[in-house]
């Protein structure tokens, strides 16, 4: 019998989420963090979705946010001129850092010393974590707003991406190494330090360079405008989601679609994959964060493969649905005996 | 359904939301270590599973009871007690996914009629209704 994917929606926004990042691999498990315009960043357990906690201080849409590799610092860029950076375990906030126009991208290095800042302003920005009393180290250049900054190869290197540009600088000398152009809007830029690849979407094209060239190693082609893309841990897979509202799994060596997926009510603005590859994550304009399995059918997190002869009565088989979901047929509700939701939609409501 | 050959994946249950009342972080909720604990006493691990089962049960019964109050409350006129001793009526049409707000109509306020209206969660303290 095939099973058919269940994504599991993690609920409580209000507004749309337009960034979600994963932590590293802890002793606690793995950690996800969502940016969303109504202000209040969550953190979330990575495997379940479990929502832990909301980091309240900032007085605007927060356009970006991450954590640090073992998830005990987050930072968040907001549309109050301001990046934040948070204790993750206790959600209090420990630095607020002030800038001359909207922040939209944070990230930490591997050791959590430095932060790097982006945003309208078009200066990257580098702070010492340590001394945060001290001005940042800035780096100009750009000519219009940043969208993303990462570290890569090591540390010693910048990423960066404005509208119609990706630029690589060099950390130590602060200046510029190479660029990218393009005819259409870069919406979202990844970088995966095993391999040193940098995922680039725009337009509707997926493409892939070297994190230390820049130079193309291949691209695809996804049916409707793309907005994010993420590639597996182990580069068998990538995801992307964009206008359509659509999820879209791709092998990643031979470019075929393999999968593609309904589900959110909204554009999706960003997916990624979990440090493990075991699920990924999609962050969508209708305020709803949803986890999708890698491997349709593995038990894993709050998925349980449950096998023919297995009874499984220890699931929970709630017998009816809410009335507001769209989709419910009618007939679960009158029918008594109806034994589950589950054979009509991918939408569990509990 | 286009696909009547595939079943979805089952899941134990649905990733939980914000509690509405504080900013989260419970101190013992996070930082459990993530290795099983075997059970405490020397009790089989059978009779405790059975007991946890019927404990699922009970909260199961008592879910549904809950979800088809709210079901049989859609459309109904119902008073709400909030806080500082405000009443108010209105037509309920229905929650969120986390039971966070309640969206209604015709809500009667000290102030006048709001025709469309969400109330928070967290600022009732009771309601009651005919059905």
């Amino acid at each position: 019998m095939a099973m058919r994917q269940t994504p599991l929606t993690c609920s409580g926004h209000t507004r749309p989420v337009v960034d979600l990042a994963f932590s590293g691999i802890t002793p606690y498990g793995y950690f996800l963090i969502s940016a969303c315009k109504d202000g209040k960043p969550m953190l979330r357990q990575g495997d379940t979705g479990d929502w832990i906690g909301t980091f309240l201080g900032h007085k605007g849409a927060v356009w970006g946010a991450t954590l640090n590799k073992d998830a005990t610092k987050a930072a968040t860029a907001a549309a109050d001129f301001t990046a934040k950076v948070w204790d993750a375990v206790s959600g209090d906030e420990l630095m607020t850092l002030a800038h001359k126009h909207i922040v939209k991208t944070v990230d930490f290095t591997q050791d959590s010393n430095y932060l790097l800042t982006g945003g309208q302003d078009k200066l990257l920005r580098i702070y010492d974590l340590n001394k945060p009393e001290a001005e940042p180290k800035e780096i100009s250049g750009h000519t219009s707003g940043i969208k993303k900054a990462l570290w890569c190869s090591e540390d010693k290197q910048i990423l960066s991406a404005d509208d119609k540009t990706v630029r690589l600088w060099d950390h130590a000398t602060m200046t510029e190494v190479k660029s990218l152009n393009f005819n259409m809007s870069v919406s979202s830029m990844e970088y995966i330090p095993e391999g040193e690849i940098l995922v680039i979407t725009y337009g509707r094209s997926i493409a892939f360079h070297s994190a230390v060239s820049l130079d193309p190693i291949k691209s695809f082609e996804a049916p409707a405008t793309i907005n994010s893309a993420s590639l597996h841990p182990e580069k068998e897979f990538l995801v992307a989601g964009g206008e359509d509202f659509k999820l879209y799994k791709y092998d990643y060596n031979s470019g075929e679609e393999l999968e593609s997926y309904k589900g959110h009510f909204g554009p999706i603005h960003c997916v990624r994959f979990s440090p493990d590859g075991e699920l990924y994550a999609s962050g969508s304009e209708d305020g709803t964060l949803r986890l999708w399995q890698t491997v349709v059918g593995k038990t894993y997190g709050l998925w349980k493969c449950v096998l023919p002869e297995e009874d499984s009565g220890e699931l929970a088989k709630p017998k009816i649905s809410f009335p507001e979901t769209p989709e419910e047929e009618l007939e679960e509700i009158a029918s008594e005996n109806s034994d589950s939701i589950y054979s009509s939609t991918p939408e569990v409501k509990a | 359904m286009q696909t009547p050959l595939t079943i979805p994946v089952p899941v134990l249950r649905l990733p939980r939301g914000p509690d509405g009342l504080s900013r989260g972080f419970a101190p013992d909720g996070r930082r459990a270590p993530r290795m099983p604990e075997g059970p405490e006493t020397p009790e089989s691990a059978g009779v405790q599973e059975s007991r946890e089962s019927q404990e699922q049960q009970a909260r199961a019964a008592l879910r549904e009871r809950y979800l088809r109050s709210l079901l049989a409350m859609v459309g109904h006129q119902v008073s709400f007690t909030l806080h500082e001793g405000v009443h108010v009526t209105a037509h309920f049409g229905a929650t969120d996914l986390d039971v966070a707000n309640f969206y209604v109509s015709q809500l009667q306020t000290p102030i006048g009629v709001q025709a469309e209206a969400l109330l928070r969660c967290s600022d009732i303290i009771a309601y009651t209704f005919k059905p």
